[in-house]
């Protein structure tokens, strides 16, 4: 028999369990979207995630501590903040990665507090004296602090600059596919951040992990890095069905396709981890987030390039031939 | 073969110019892995300045410049943002409190004649018109008790509005005020002629080198506020520093062995074209020049991973071709033939999204933007131009002996290819049998 590129060994049948595909999606997203209205209803600024003082204004002031910091001293912590007139101050202790020379700090107490134009230095100075009675040799290494106005700029602008992407990525999968591919491939992306702010959405409910700009970073990188795997196996859709159209059903041909990339799918998915994964354990605490949420997006955009996408544009295709097929009629 | 092996040359040569790049240059450091302040000021309207002009921020600018100057740390930066903002960064200053009193403070000195009632007593202080605005220059000196003091120069209508003041308020106290604060109140003993005038207050020397430096600067044209700010201890940036960069190393060296076992050879040459990758890129970055942040590094590693991308689609595709019992040449290269359609896709959305980052994006995005885009754009070279002729200088144009050499099985190779295609496919990529 001639070699053919629809012969490749099944290992995935995505169309036949299409809907169980889908399920699964289902299944991953819904938690994270209870915890998005959930989130609107209770947090008093109305959005899905805990937001930083990147968005809603505040100061972070840190110390780095070279020791640990048990749940009654944070309690400490915060009853003597609160004497000395720092309003509502949220603590949080950062554990940085932990490499062999002892000139690492070993935990990071993180202390946010209201934005005051006029009143920071004083701010800063009640603050690292409460610190620094309780901790002699710590050690202030960072000070971050947005006013409000600036803050809902900065809001504003993400939510433009992920938007603008999105269209981008459509036109443009509209001119070199099919605007079916653009509306799926889209699709793909969107259940891909979707799930990614779910998680972050549950994570600040539960961790209090707030959001910041490097955040939305973060979400449009996974934009990028999913569409990327979407279209190589669109790409591969796109070909065999240039050479195969008349001799396989279109739900075929994408089975063969997504089998075909499939070990470029898991190989590629595996190296980026491979490096993310480094940055993980091994890099500094103030890209700990980022790098979470790339990982998220990752493993959830290499699932729905393979599943979710292609059950998608089958169950699109036959939808659009049975419209056909009752037109004929 | 003989455009090979010019190509050939052409990639070492290049090669050695990055090396040469980037031990001659310094990669310049962002804030965040130095340690530094980075403030963003905002001019404020007033009641009696309603609209801010260019001039005036240019006024703020080189006033702010003036101060930041004064601080005497090096590579610091003022520039202007929109329409009435301003972003400072100063690099290696440990003391967040610090930037925030140079900048946020207006210097304004105001000499006060006292109020009087009908017994002489000094009942209040008001303005006497002269100001830090008829200052030709401060400077910090000592009294002979070795007391801190700050020496003030007049210009020739501050000298003369000083006499005056002096001639009038012979045996009465004046007042010194600095930003709304009275620093010294003397009593003058007789008119001072010439413009010069002495301030000494209990002053240390650091209170008195601020007020100084202050002066010498000049007032803010326009009232400004802080409007964010982000300063980064020098332990914290050091530390970030070192564990990026061992990360980095880390997680390059993962996929390295990776790509070995899994794709053998070409896996192999995989890893050289990465390792010249990364050479050009920093090269670039220390050309443009690229300042490195922490996002910077971030968008510098996951680049690679998109770089590798591009070679495991490549080395699939070619796999596939060698199953279907294409030859060695034609294999390779239809391999990279067909898998460049979805690379160029590919990197082309990343660079598109790449592209609305760094237009739309905060100061931390477009370093992050910027970083993917010139990794993605050099990986198109380097993971297509450099492995394909290392590919091919490598395996020659014969068939493949030794299938394990990509990691395939012997069985795995399919005998029966359509002679007549492949005829075709030599034709195509110019070899003839």
């Amino acid at each position: 028999m001639a070699y053919s590129a629809l012969n490749t060994k099944k290992i995935i049948d995505v169309v036949k369990y299409r809907w169980l595909w889908l399920a699964i999606s289902f299944i991953f997203l819904m938690p994270g979207l209870i915890a998005m209205i959930w989130s609107m209803k209770v947090y008093p600024t109305h959005t899905p995630l805990l937001v930083g003082i990147d968005f809603t204004g505040g100061t972070i002031i840190q110390y780095a501590v070279n020791k640990d910091i048990s749940t009654p001293e944070i309690g400490k912590i915060r009853m003597d903040l609160s004497d000395n007139d720092i309003e509502n101050p949220v603590i949080q202790i950062l554990k940085p990665n932990n490499t062999e020379d002892n000139t690492d700090i070993k935990n990071i107490i993180s202390i946010k507090t209201k934005f005051s134009a006029n009143g920071q230095n004083e701010t800063i100075d009640k603050v690292t004296s409460v610190i620094s009675a309780d901790y002699p040799d710590s050690q202030l290494v960072q000070v971050n602090s947005v006013g409000p106005v600036l803050g809902k700029q900065l809001f504003v602008n993400s939510l433009i600059a992920i938007s603008l992407a999105l269209l981008a990525i459509v036109i443009y999968l509209t001119l070199r596919f099919h605007f079916e591919f653009a509306v799926v491939a889209c699709l793909a992306l969107f259940h891909d951040v979707l799930f990614v702010v779910g998680v972050f959405s549950i994570l600040g409910l539960v961790f209090g992990v707030t959001i910041d700009s490097l955040f939305i970073t973060a979400i449009l990188t996974v934009l990028g890095y999913s569409v990327n795997n979407t279209i190589v196996v669109f790409d591969r859709v796109r070909e065999n069905l240039k050479f195969y159209s008349k001799k396989a059903t279109y739900g075929e041909i994408v089975n063969a396709s997504v089998n075909q990339t499939l070990a470029r799918s898991i190989n590629t998915s595996l190296t980026t981890l491979l490096t993310l994964g480094a940055l993980y354990f091994f890099g500094g605490v103030t890209t700990k987030d980022f790098v979470l949420v790339m990982i998220l997006g990752v493993i959830i955009g290499t699932y729905s390039s393979i599943f979710f996408a292609n059950a998608l544009i089958v169950m699109w295709h036959n939808a659009k031939e049975a419209e056909k097929e009752k037109q004929a009629k | 073969m003989k455009n090979k092996i010019i190509m050939f040359w052409a990639i070492v040569i290049l090669t050695i110019i990055s090396i040469v790049i980037i031990k001659v240059k310094p990669i310049p450091l962002g804030l965040d892995l130095v340690g530094g302040s980075r403030i963003v000021l905002e001019a404020q309207t007033t009641d009696t300045i309603s609209k801010i002009t260019q001039d005036m921020m240019d006024g703020l600018k080189s006033a702010l410049e003036n101060r930041v100057n004064a601080m005497g740390v090096s590579e610091t930066m003022v520039q202007q943002m929109g329409e009435k903002r301003l972003l400072i960064e100063i690099p290696n200053i440990s003391d967040p409190k610090l930037a925030r009193e140079f900048l946020g403070e207006t210097a304004e000195l105001e000499f006060k004649k006292p109020i009087l009632d009908d017994n002489s007593n000094v009942i209040g202080w008001e303005a006497s018109g002269l100001s830090g605005e008829d200052l030709n220059k401060a400077s910090v000196g000592t009294d002979n008790a070795g007391r801190w003091l700050i020496a003030l120069e007049f210009n020739g209508k501050g000298a003369h509005k000083f006499a005056k003041l002096t001639r009038e308020f012979k045996g009465y106290p004046i007042a010194i005020y600095f930003n709304g604060e009275s620093i010294s109140e003397p009593n003058v003993q007789e008119e001072i002629n010439g413009g010069h005038a002495q301030i000494t207050g209990n002053f240390t020397h650091d209170e008195a080198k601020k007020i100084v430096d202050l002066l010498n600067a000049g007032a803010l044209p326009i009232p400004a506020e802080i409007i964010e700010e982000n300063t980064v201890g020098p332990t914290l940036g050091a530390d970030s520093l070192h564990k990026s960069k061992f990360a980095g190393l880390i997680g390059i060296a993962a996929v390295m062995i990776f790509m070995l076992i899994w794709y053998r050879v070409p896996g192999f040459i995989a890893n050289i074209a990465l390792i010249i990758y990364s050479l050009i890129v920093f090269a670039i970055f220390k050309i443009i020049p690229v300042t490195l942040t922490l996002a910077g590094i971030a968008g510098f590693i996951l680049s690679i991973g998109m770089a590798v991308d591009a070679n495991i689609l490549i080395f699939e595709r070619t796999k596939e071709e060698l199953k279907s019992g294409r030859t060695l040449f034609t294999a390779i290269n239809s391999g990279f033939d067909r898998a460049f359609t979805s690379i160029f896709d590919s990197n082309m959305s990343t660079v598109i999204i790449c592209l609305i980052l760094y237009f739309l994006g905060s100061n931390i995005v477009k370093g992050f933007a910027l970083t993917l885009m010139i990794g993605v754009l050099v990986s198109m070279f380097s993971a297509i131009t450099v492995t394909k002729n290392l590919m091919h200088l490598m395996f020659g144009t014969g068939q493949l002996k030794y299938p394990a050499l990509f990691g395939l099985k012997e069985s795995d190779i399919n005998e029966a290819y359509n002679a007549a295609e492949t005829q075709r496919e030599n034709a195509k990529f110019g070899l003839l049998d």
